[in-house]
């Protein structure tokens, strides 16, 4: 007799099941595709700011040998508005608003000779005066970006639609502000500054267009949302949303550049359609700065007021959001910031608004965390500003006002579980922080250059999806086959994130098989059912809880047959090890892939395939931006840990220290990765990284001079895992892709001030600007 | 326009041969030119040499009173070289901050040196080194060869009195008998891989409790790397006190002309200067 203990997987430390193939250099990402007859495509920019374009002139272009089309506005007028606002074109025909404007594009032999013909197309331009400070565009008599058009989506109050380049506007309140500033004993005000980052992918943008002979189109396109792009994209072509296939080749990172739909789209689509042949779009690396979406950029003033007992009584928000040229996710961003001005604390009475303003700037997409970042650096840095004025220690003020279970907060968000408590206490007593605070507050005026600090922020974040569209679901298809081999076909996309193993681990925990029998398939359209797309830190708890839900039909049917044959009840049977076992006692009664075949080469002749579709209990918030958007909320606290060189202005981070509540670790290697890769991305946009805009030009579009933290900088970590069990996560877990990036700059500036006490408020934090404000401070 | 004759000499000769023929573009690491050629700053030639395989460009030998490195030597030939730590530190402190591993593989000194940035990390030490460059070029059938001090050859950002008919062959840095200090200070936004905001070379022999002989220069806060004449002046002969100290930091600040540009503005760069100077010295002072 076989007796087969029961394992889990849950917890462990599990390589990712595309590691190997990357590590070894065998991936084939969409820039290493290339399919017979395939032509090069290169788009030509606008070389100003803002300006009407008089004429274009492509017939030089079009003479150069190797060339196959070159496009301009004028050889698609059935083209149509695409993106978030609907408010761009893909090609510009007769005004470009910004310095990424597509203008024209060709198709040719090779890449060079697609940048040669570029050279040879003639535009002549007649400036128009550029906008290019968002405060400027909402004055009286400004120049108009878009003549005639509403403001879009999210501005349900008319009110701030007065100025025509309001793009968007967002209002959220709670409670009654008067009454809880008439409460308060103390009040801290302030201006923040957020600036321009970009997501930095390894990966650049790219995509290969194909039709065939019937007029099929097939995009092997690195997006995050495949099944809203088919809807897009039959919209933009006139064509029939059936006849799109979208493959995802192993894609290159996303971080959600990738969530909106951009013109070189559509664009490498018209020169396919034109040329009859395979036509491929790969960015440059200086393109992908240029043209590719950044975080939000944000002017931010928070008032926030607490009793001299330390409960928190109001906070009122105001936000400019400059939206740039075009809209695009990032004017949306209020919807998350609003939750943490909130509710991450406990908080009475709100008052939120955010206008988004058109500019001739380079514009914002989503980008992880999603306006959390930005949020969070205001609202945590206030938090130390009102305990310092209280007299109260920082995190005795915030476990004073920490949200806890079981609450719904006016908001409408519904706490099911909430570890933030936990989070605090965790991460302050691992790193010391009270008896460093309190040591380096002390030292502040003590001799010396360089100065210690410490500081802490927290976060909450969606953890069980997002309800932004009207479903937030996730289809599943699950096979196996005759030798018990598994085959999950999952509609959840994977961007480098590990979602296809920790989805394959969900499995197995349910199949009872091991790791190596399984297959994820998770590209394709033509394929996989659907699934919203990859964002909101939402897959692993959608995506995993559909494949929960495959996996235990088949589950309930494998046991079903095997207890018919073995003479027992189904609940006397388990799955484990590849085998059909005894429950109680492990015992082997058959193997699973004989009891598959037994199925299958029956008289009944059934195989084991089987279909779920999950969708979260969360809500679409109402018109007033309240409801239960999440099906779980993700929680954490870092601390970190700083030195400040006051010769110098350099800010090295020591140390952080983390304490996450991720409901439950699933693949503790994955989560890992994901945490530590987040720290390192919000200590780039706290510290180095600054794509810097300049009346509308990029000044930096290369990575000589765009400063993404490298190996040296990368602080020791000391992150631990709260796991509070989620009750509908999948194995309890909650989301975790976007938590880690969200603290790190609100806590940087507090270390800072604690180190110096000096205040800053506008990120980021690079040497020269600390030292300016150290110098200024010191008068 | 394309290039049109690409050579890769084995010997001197030979390259300056094909130099004296007019519009050849060097190569030599590549690690500036072809990043400059990409990004449509420099035109390529229509001759393209490439020199790496000159051996008589190569190598690092002490001859004649001087430390002689040849225009091919890569930062990690420089930094693994004992005669270079020996007679040079303060230069392969420099290497030590240059780039990455990958760059400090291909470039060369004869690289950075013609390519005369501002920011050039080698610049910077060579010229408190006294170094000189060796020049030489075949005009008419026969080698002619000359020699000038670095500071003559800098001329301008990215302009040297180089001709374009002459090769770099070597640079020689000439050989100091009385104990040496030597400190190389280097000021980015982040500890690898990136340009000089600032950077300090500092080289002198010490008398005692007195420096002498003392050389002090700053890159990226001037068209061309140079000497303080100043800064040296208030410590030559001088006890490093407190009082010395500020007085040459106060001297360099005031003798540097930087530049605002998207890494720095000038006013941060001349309080770099200061603050620097006076670390780099105090911890002298105190070593
Ligand atoms: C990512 C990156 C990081 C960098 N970091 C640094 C850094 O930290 N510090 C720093 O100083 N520089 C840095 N650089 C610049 C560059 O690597 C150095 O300047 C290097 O020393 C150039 O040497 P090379 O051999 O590659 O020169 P090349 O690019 O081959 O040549 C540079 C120029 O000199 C000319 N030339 C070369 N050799 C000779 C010769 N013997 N005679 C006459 N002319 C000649 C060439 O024609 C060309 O104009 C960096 C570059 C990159 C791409």
């Amino acid at each position: 007799m076989t007796v087969i203990a029961k394992e889990s997987l849950i917890g462990k430390r599990v390589a990712k099941l595309d590691a190997p193939e990357k590590a070894s250099g065998r991936t084939r990402y969409v820039h290493d595709l290339d399919l017979p007859g395939q032509l090069h495509a290169r788009i030509l920019r606008s070389s100003r700011v803002h300006a009407r374009i008089v004429s274009i002139d492509t017939s030089r272009a079009r003479a150069l040998p190797g060339v196959h089309a070159v496009l301009t506005a004028a050889d698609v007028p059935w083209q149509r508005p695409l993106g978030v606002g609907r408010d761009q074109l893909p090609l510009k025909g007769d005004r470009v608003r910004s310095l990424r404007d597509e203008i024209a594009a060709v198709a040719a032999e090779t890449v060079e000779i697609a940048e040669a013909a570029l050279r040879l197309v003639d535009v002549v331009y007649e400036d128009l005066p550029p906008l290019t400070d968002v405060r400027a565009a909402l004055a009286p008599g400004a120049p108009v970006i878009h003549e005639g058009r509403p403001p879009t989506k999210g501005a349900e109050r008319p009110d701030a639609a007065s100025h025509p380049n309001v793009a968007m506007t967002f209002d959220y309140a709670q409670g009654d502000v008067a009454a809880g500033e008439a409460a308060s004993d103390v009040v801290v005000d302030g201006w923040f500054r957020l600036h321009y980052v970009t997501h930095c992918c390894m990966g650049v943008s790219g995509m290969i267009a194909q039709f065939d002979a019937t007029g099929n189109l097939t995009l092997h396109s690195n997006t995050q949302v495949p099944f809203l792009h088919k809807r897009e994209f039959a919209e933009i072509l006139g064509i029939d949303p059936g006849r799109i296939r979208i493959i995802q080749p192993p894609i290159g990172g996303g971080f959600g550049s990738k969530l909106d739909i951009y013109p070189f789209e559509p664009i490498c689509v018209f020169l396919a359609k034109a040329t009859g042949r395979p036509v491929k779009l790969v960015f440059t690396r200086e393109e992908e700065f240029l043209a590719s979406p950044t975080r939000q950029p944000v002017l931010l003033r928070l008032t926030s007021g607490a009793r001299r007992d330390g409960t928190l009584t109001f906070r009122v928000c105001e936000t400019l959001h400059d939206n740039g040229a075009y809209t695009s996710w990032g004017a949306t961003t209020p919807f998350v910031m609003m939750q943490t001005i909130s509710s991450l604390y406990r908080v009475p009475h709100v008052r939120y608004h955010t206008t988004a303003a058109y500019t001739n700037n380079p514009y914002a997409g989503s980008f992880r965390g999603y306006g959390n970042l930005q949020a969070t650096f205001a609202v945590e840095q206030q938090m130390d500003e009102l305990a310092e004025k209280l007299g109260i220690d920082p995190l005795a003020f915030r476990l004073r006002n920490a949200q806890d279970p079981g609450e719904v907060t006016p908001q409408g968000m519904h706490f099911r579980t909430c570890g933030l408590k936990e989070c605090l206490a965790t991460a302050a007593g691992a790193s010391g922080f009270l008896a460093k605070h309190a040591a380096a507050r002390a030292a502040q005026r003590a001799p010396g250059r360089v100065k210690r600090g410490v500081g802490m922020a927290s976060m909450l974040h969606v953890g069980g999806g997002a309800k932004i569209y009207p479903s937030d679901g996730c289809g599943t298809i699950l096979k196996i086959d005759d030798f018990a081999h598994v085959t999950l076909i999952t509609g959840a996309s994977e961007i480098g994130q590990g979602s296809e193993t920790v989805l394959a681990q969900l499995v197995c925990e349910e199949l009872g098989v091991p790791l190596d029998a399984i297959t994820v398939v998770n590209n394709d359209t033509d394929i996989t059912p659907w699934d919203v797309g990859v964002h909101a830190s939402r897959t692993t708890f959608i995506g995993g809880n559909s494949a929960i839900g495959a996996a235990r039909k088949a589950k309930a049917k494998i046991l079903a047959a095997a207890a018919r044959s073995a003479g027992c009840a189904e609940a006397e049977l388990d799955l484990r090890g590849g085998h059909i076992v005894r429950a109680a006692s492990g015992e082997a009664v058959t193997t699973l892939a004989k009891l598959l075949r037994s199925l299958h080469f029956s008289d009944r002749a059934e195989l084991v395939m089987t279909t779920h579709y999950y969708e979260p209990p969360s809500r679409h918030q109402d018109a007033a931006y309240k409801g239960d958007v999440s099906a779980a909320y993700a929680w954490a606290t870092q601390v970190v840990e700083v030195e400040v060189d006051t010769d110098t202005g350099v800010v090295r981070l020591v140390k952080v220290t983390g304490a996450h509540d991720v409901g439950r670790v699933l693949n503790r290697l994955g989560i890992e990765g994901q945490i530590e890769g987040g720290i390192v991305m919000g200590q780039g946009y706290a510290l180095t990284e600054d794509l810097v805009v300049d009346h509308g030009v990029v000044r930096n579009p290369a990575f000589r001079d765009y400063k993404l933290v490298t190996a040296p900088e990368i602080p020791a970590m000391d992150v631990h895992f709260i796991e509070t069990m989620d009750g509908e996560g999948p194995q309890g877990a909650k989301g975790v892709g976007e938590a880690p990036a969200i603290c790190m700059a609100a806590a940087t500036a507090n270390a800072i001030a604690n180190a110096t006490g000096v205040r800053l408020r506008e990120l980021p934090f690079t040497p020269e600007k600390v030292y300016r404000a150290l110098r200024s401070a010191a008068g | 326009m394309s290039v049109e004759h690409y050579w890769a000499p084995r010997t001197l000769d030979e390259a300056l041969g094909h130099l004296a023929g007019g519009d050849v573009t060097i190569l030599a690491g590549g690690t500036d030119l072809m990043p400059q050629k990409n990004a449509g700053r420099v035109r390529l030639g229509r001759g393209l040499l490439n020199l790496s395989r000159v051996d008589a460009l190569r190598g690092v030998a002490v001859e004649k009173g001087c430390l002689r490195i040849g225009a091919l030597a890569t930062i990690t030939e420089l930094l693994a070289h004992a005669a270079v730590r020996e007679h040079a530190d303060v230069l392969a402190q420099a290497c030590d901050r240059f780039a990455s591993d990958q760059l400090r593989n291909a470039a060369t000194i004869g690289g950075n040196v013609c390519n005369a940035s501002p920011a050039g990390d080698t610049l910077v030490p060579l010229l408190v080194l006294d170094a000189e460059v060796e020049l030489a070029s075949r005009p008419n059938g026969s080698v002619a060869t000359r020699t000038l001090p670095l500071a003559a050859f800098l001329t301008g950002p990215g302009r040297t009195a180089r001709a374009p008919h002459e090769l770099l062959v070597a640079l020689r840095v000439p050989l100091r008998r009385a104990p040496a200090v030597g400190r190389f200070f280097k000021f980015g936004t982040r500890p690898a891989l990136d340009i000089s905001t600032i950077s300090i070379g500092f080289a002198a022999s010490r008398d005692g409790g007195t420096l002498r002989d003392v050389r002090l220069a700053y890159g990226a806060v001037a068209p061309v790397p140079m000497r303080s004449h100043a800064a040296e002046a208030a410590l030559d002969g001088a006890a490093l006190t407190d009082a010395t100290i500020a007085r040459a930091a106060a001297a360099a600040r005031e003798d540097v002309r930087p530049i605002d540009d998207v890494r720095a503005s000038a006013w941060y760069r001349r309080e770099l200067v200061f603050n620097m100077t006076r670390r780099i010295l105090d911890d002298v002072a105190h070593a």
